[in-house]
């Protein structure tokens, strides 16, 4: 999924550009997007896998409220992607089952 | 911040608008968001609002949210707190958790006001948890906050407002809407936003559902069917869609959780959208120091979320310095009373009786006076096409020349007084449901001037030659730019030439971008970077670019085209082209009709037969 470069009514302010990491894969993101936009934007849109079937899971709300976006970030698990923005850096996983504290 | 007179849960419309009254009062707020940007909804939603223009009507819903959020920065008594979350409400206080540095604040404010809006309703059907099914407001978020197309081929379940919009955002984005389907039979939306939508050719289903989401890992597409009376699916009815996305836009249900721990009774009223706060007409709950304003007290929409947003904000007020500006305060629940008066208001009114509040039905004029066509043919004057009893006047109050009445219910259908009129424009481009047009009859030529309100890229010139689009999205023919009439809003009106029979139908342009591109098939008009694409993509065999382009598929037969491609395939493989295979040279060589055919083989009959 691409970003959208021209709008007949929006003009998007990007942020800085910034790299951040996807399963050990380094990613492109501007800053102010959230990690789930940013993943989003690379074409990512499996962020989880369910805890008891395994289902994959993306976006549903995309404002904080029905926790489908949750994954591991920087080592913590259960982080709102769609409502956390994409750091410098950050390292992001997608999230298998409760989420565990890694070490 | 740990001490304030007003907490304020949740920083959309409602939020904001209560904090400014509260601000302006010189009485300390904390206005608290979830989000990383202020503004709720309003941040994603680009057309301009409906409503009475003292409410910002025909103003963008963004554009409102900075307008707000201006007046709001200029306060010193007020802060704003963003990416911070209201965990709940204790009989000790109210934890604050501020995410990025995760820590939680404890606040003991004197009032609270809860404005937390709404969660999206979640459909159920097989596989709607699917990657690529998406909630209309996250559509919202990533397109139009973020600039971040959410697919290539959207189906839209719903037709309400938000469907509805949504799907006009989508296609100015680039996306592509293959359908809105709706279970009801009928539209659900304002009939003007459903308009917006078909002449872009969008068809919208009633009686269909949603059966399935196609796809393992993420959707590859849906599956839907008509539904009879009784809402069950009739089988033979199913039929498959290609999308990559399906937007669900079937309502919306009140986040009321944080009032239930205020203590704040809720009650089940399915026209407000789920469990709402039981409140006065001065947004008050049965708690007595918490106030509701905006979607978590019913769903309505963001005019309304303001107004009861300033409503709780003077209430607030009232509590705890003993006066409010009462004139205010009754200004605004006048406007909720005006606003809430129409048919299209008839549920919302059903669902506060059920609280106790009374909003009383105003009947407004359902016909649209429009003056005798004849007699003003030929006259360049704008034709109003807005015949349902919504709550919305920037037609009126933009007009230098008071030639449009709406009058003083805000759901009257507006009437225009052609003498009046200069043909000047305006209301064209300040129109919310981009249902007025302009006309300019030309009988001795045949033809007319018809003006189409437009807010699609690219924008063309005069003398360009676009696609006329009729009502229903289906090609009238070309026609020729005449004018191009740009307003600061970006709502332009462009000026084009129809035959006279058309006037009354042509609603909207298709403007044909001639890139400079190299093409290599004609029939199917292929570029080279097309070719080349392909191929990096994997596709390094003539047979498999011509299975996934249809190159050398066309009515030539590849006569064209097979050539050139070859060659670039040589180039792009490094294979000598000798040694490609050049794929079958398939019957017939030119275009042949059945009829030729049949008849032939019925046993050498003449053509002539």
């Amino acid at each position: 999924m691409e970003r959208i470069e021209r709008h007949p009514i929006l003009t998007f302010k990007r942020g800085k550009k910034i790299r951040f990491f996807f399963e050990g894969r380094e990613l492109m993101a501007y800053e102010g997007e959230t990690i789930a936009a940013a993943l989003h934007a690379n074409g990512i849109r499996v962020l989880r896998y369910t805890p008891k079937k395994a289902r994959p899971q993306g976006l549903f709300c995309a404002i904080g409220k029905c926790s489908s976006c949750l994954m591991e970030v920087d080592g913590i698990p259960n982080v709102r992607t769609c409502m956390t923005l994409v750091k410098d850096g950050m390292a992001v996983r997608r999230q298998k089952g409760r989420g565990e504290f890694l070490d | 911040m740990t001490e304030c007179d007003v907490l304020i849960i949740g920083g959309g419309p409602a939020g904001l608008a209560a904090g400014i009254e509260v601000g302006k009062a010189g009485l300390k707020a904390l206005i608290v968001d979830e989000g990383v940007r202020f503004g709720g909804q309003l941040v994603k939603q680009t057309h301009k609002f409906f409503g009475n223009e003292e409410f910002y009507a025909s103003v963008r819903g963004f554009e409102i949210a900075e307008k707000l959020l201006e007046e709001l920065r200029a306060m010193d008594n007020v802060e704003l707190m963003p990416e911070s979350t209201v965990i709940g409400v204790y009989e000790d206080g109210v934890p604050i958790l501020h995410r990025p540095s995760d820590t939680t604040t404890l606040l003991r404010p004197k009032r609270l006001v809860i404005a937390t809006g709404a969660s999206e309703k979640f459909l159920q059907f097989e596989n709607n948890d699917l990657p690529g099914v998406y909630g209309a407001g996250a559509v919202q978020t990533l397109m139009n906050q973020f600039g971040i197309m959410p697919g290539e081929n959207v189906l839209m379940i719903g037709s309400g407002n938000i469907g509805l919009i949504v799907s006009y955002q989508l296609m100015q984005a680039g996306v592509n809407v293959k359908a809105i389907i709706e279970a009801s039979n009928r539209v659900g939306g304002y009939q003007v936003h459903a308009n917006k939508v078909r002449r872009l050719g969008v068809p919208i289903l009633l009686r269909h559902t949603i059966i399935r989401a196609l796809g393992k890992e993420e959707v590859q597409g849906a599956v839907i069917a008509q539904v009879n009376d009784s809402w069950e699916v009739i089988p033979g009815t199913e039929r498959e869609f290609v999308v990559d996305t399906i937007c669900v836009a079937v309502g919306l249900s009140p986040s009321a959780e944080l009032v239930s721990q205020a203590g704040g009774r809720l009650q089940f009223i399915s026209e407000l959208g789920g469990y709402v706060p039981v409140r006065d007409e001065n947004m008050r709950t049965t708690a007595s120091n918490v106030f509701v304003a905006g979607d978590v007290s019913g769903i309505e929409e963001a005019t309304t979320a303001m107004v009861e947003g300033r409503i709780a904000g003077l209430s607030c007020v009232k509590d705890l310095k003993g006066i409010t500006d009462e004139k205010r305060l009754k200004k605004f629940q006048e406007q909720l009373r005006a606003f809430r008066s129409g048919p299209t208001s008839s549920k919302v009114r059903k669902g506060l009786e059920k609280l106790n509040l009374s909003f009383p039905e105003k009947l407004p004029r359902e016909t649209a006076v429009e003056p005798s066509y004849e007699a003003y043919k030929g006259k360049l004057r704008p034709i109003i096409e807005c015949s349902e009893a919504i709550p919305c006047n920037p037609c009126e109050t933009s007009c230098p020349f008071g030639a449009i009445t709406i009058g003083e219910n805000i759901n009257n259908v507006p009437v225009i007084d052609y003498e009046k009129c200069t043909g000047c424009g305006i209301c064209a481009t300040k129109c919310p449901g981009l249902a007025i047009f302009m006309m300019q009859e030309k009988e001795e030529k045949g033809t007319a001037t018809v003006g189409i309100p437009y807010e699609f890229l690219p924008i063309p010139s005069k003398g360009d030659q676009v696609y006329a689009l009729r009502k229903d999205g289906s090609v009238a023919g070309v026609a020729k730019v005449t004018k191009v009439v740009k307003a600061p809003n970006s709502t332009t009106v462009v000026y084009i030439e129809v035959p006279l029979e058309e006037a009354r139908e042509v609603r909207h342009i298709k403007v044909v971008e001639m890139k400079p591109e190299a093409i290599v098939c004609r029939c199917e008009e292929l570029t080279v970077e097309d070719v080349e694409k392909a191929i990096e993509e994997g596709y390094t065999d003539f047979e498999e670019l011509r299975r996934r382009l249809r190159i050398a598929m066309g009515p030539c037969g590849g006569r064209t085209c097979r050539l050139n491609a070859l060659m670039i395939l040589s180039r792009k493989t490094g294979t000598p082209i000798e040694k490609l295979d050049p794929g079958t040279f398939r019957p017939p060589v030119i275009p042949t009709t059945f009829k030729a055919v049949s008849k032939s083989a019925k046993g050498g009959e003449s053509s002539e037969g």
